[in-house]
């Protein structure tokens, strides 16, 4: 089976954006192969021209124009007095006190979690358990490493997500998904 | 004695004879596709092997390749060392019967878990009279695996016509030598298979010791949740109001249950579905809960005005929505526009 890597992947590692130990994997692979090599350049040769294009059409704001905006929004707001005033207005504070009501006696209910802090369930939690029901099938593949390769995997990607969640991340994940679209 | 009225008796020995012959041949001829497929459940029971097993899991845009060396000492004692991916590589997993012991030696833990589910025979064969309850077995031409002669079978769906399974089993002891699951479109879910297969009955035990090596430290893992049955007694013990899906794939049925308080109080209903071939699972809490994903990377779907949450797993999908108070999340080995069809049936 050839090995590379695919455009995502790249696209991460151009931008610095893969974590150490797999911007190392990358930064070898490229060292030793020529076809990745070249995806690598011809990515960065694109993101260098996008660049040089949009910095030509960049285009200075003229001074006098700028100024001059300033100067009327400045002469066009109110004093903080009269801001304040305008929100006892009948027109404003009787539609605020409606909705403040009703917002109140629809809160009730949600009165339960106040104060609480959030709870969160970790979503491998859901993973892990529906893969250890699911190895219950003798038709299927009985081994315990469907559930545990989640946890496995989360001490090296340091979280607990499992392989395909490491965003990307396996490089063999990622070099046999480049294999088969290419 | 007429001639032919001798001769008669003589015709009929010989065509009993022929009859006779045939139901002989009948007899001794390979067992049918679902025996056969009866029998390799048993095999892993009965036979030690070494060798290397690849699996690979499918998702829309990727795939995850996992590759073991494999020893199998009949009936329950496996040990599985991790050659791929890269931070898996020289881990391994003892399993004896229900317990399984992961050893890590970059970082000097073994890891002790536990799935009842596996010295749970008796569901194993309830849940392989439903698949054979709910598809059709057909054997197929097949080529040889890891060196051996197989006979493939290929699972069939009796309500769509779908092919959900096909397995490669060894002609001679009919353990499973290959497996491919595929989508309701045809693609290939996930693929295990062995690269190599050697059958031996001299593995020395001591290769399955559990025993932490020394300078190792040994931690709990998960201690999975045995479902019962009883359905109404697992609602009981969640406290809440559960929904279920009015809607689900021909086939499915609700095959068991169970509550369970996890991570900081939540109490948790999970309810399973399965087809015999395919397992759904539904998971409700009351506490307002939501899912943290971690590192995984959810994404957004709508449907019934629910702003929904999923993520692809390999073939499995995960898919995420509140809805009446409740928090769901739907698991299943199905493609997203399937489980958005069941969810929108969970509280219609």
């Amino acid at each position: 089976m050839m090995e590379h890597l695919n455009n995502d992947f790249l696209i991460d590692y151009l931008h610095g954006q893969l974590p150490p130990e797999d911007d190392a994997l990358a930064h070898a692979h490229l060292e030793s192969c020529a076809s990745c090599r070249g995806e690598y350049e011809a990515e960065a040769a694109l993101g260098e021209a996008l660049r040089s294009t949009a910095r030509a059409e960049e285009l200075e704001f003229p001074s006098m124009i700028a100024a001059e905006i300033w100067q009327q929004v400045r002469d066009a707001r109110p004093s903080l007095a009269s801001q304040l005033a305008s929100l006892f207005r009948p027109a404003i504070a009787v539609p605020v006190a409606a909705v403040a009501v009703v917002a109140l006696y629809f809160a009730a209910p949600l009165a339960q979690y106040a104060g609480t802090p959030a709870k969160h369930v970790s979503a491998n939690y859901y993973l892990e358990e529906h893969a250890a029901q699911q190895a219950q099938n003798p038709l299927g593949e009985r081994s315990p490493t469907a559930a545990q390769l989640i946890e496995s995997s989360a001490a090296d990607i340091g979280n607990a997500a499992d392989l395909a969640a490491a965003a990307d991340a396996p490089p063999l994940a990622m070099m046999a998904a480049a294999d088969a679209s290419r | 004695m007429p001639r032919a009225d001798r001769v008669r008796p003589l015709a009929g020995l010989f065509a009993l004879t022929l009859v006779g012959a045939a139901l002989g041949s009948v007899s001794g001829a390979e067992p049918d596709a679902g025996t056969l497929l009866r029998e390799s459940m048993q095999a892993p029971a009965k036979i030690s092997y070494v060798g290397q097993l690849e699996t690979v899991r499918f998702a829309s845009n990727r795939a995850n390749a996992n590759i073991v060396k494999i020893e199998h000492l009949a009936p329950s004692s496996t040990r599985r060392w991790f050659v791929a991916p890269d931070s898996l590589y020289g881990d391994y997993i003892i399993t004896r019967g229900p317990a399984s012991y992961e050893f890590d030696p970059k970082h000097s833990v073994v890891t002790v878990s536990r799935n009842p589910v596996f010295a749970d025979q008796v569901t194993a064969d309830a849940i392989f009279d439903r698949a054979m309850t709910n598809y059709k077995c057909v054997e197929t031409p097949s080529d040889s695996v890891a060196g051996r002669p197989t006979v493939s079978v290929v699972l069939m769906n009796k309500y769509t016509g779908e092919r959900v399974v096909r397995v490669w089993l060894d002609r001679q002891t009919h353990l499973v030598l290959k497996r491919e699951e595929y989508h309701a479109n045809g693609a290939v879910a996930s693929q295990m298979r062995f690269e190599e297969l050697r059958y031996t009955s001299s593995l020395p035990e001591g290769i399955f010791a559990t025993e932490a090596p020394a300078g190792y430290k040994q931690t709990k893992g998960r201690d999975y949740s045995m479902p019962t049955a009883d359905i109404d007694k697992a609602i009981r013990e969640a406290g809440f109001k559960p929904y279920t899906p009015k809607d689900l794939p021909q086939g499915f049925a609700l095959v068991s249950g169970n509550a369970t308080t996890i991570d900081g109080g939540v109490r948790t209903l999970h309810l399973v579905y399965s087809d015999g071939l395919r397992t759904l699972s539904l998971f409700e809490n009351a506490t307002g809960a939501s899912p943290d994903f971690g590192t995984l990377r959810p994404r957004t779907v709508q449907f019934s005005g629910h702003d929904a949450q999923y993520v692809e797993d390999g073939p499995t999908t995960l898919l995420t929505w509140n809805e009446h108070g409740l928090h769901f999340a739907l698991v299943g080995d199905l493609l997203r526009p399937e489980l958005v069809e069941i969810a929108k049936s969970v509280v219609p």
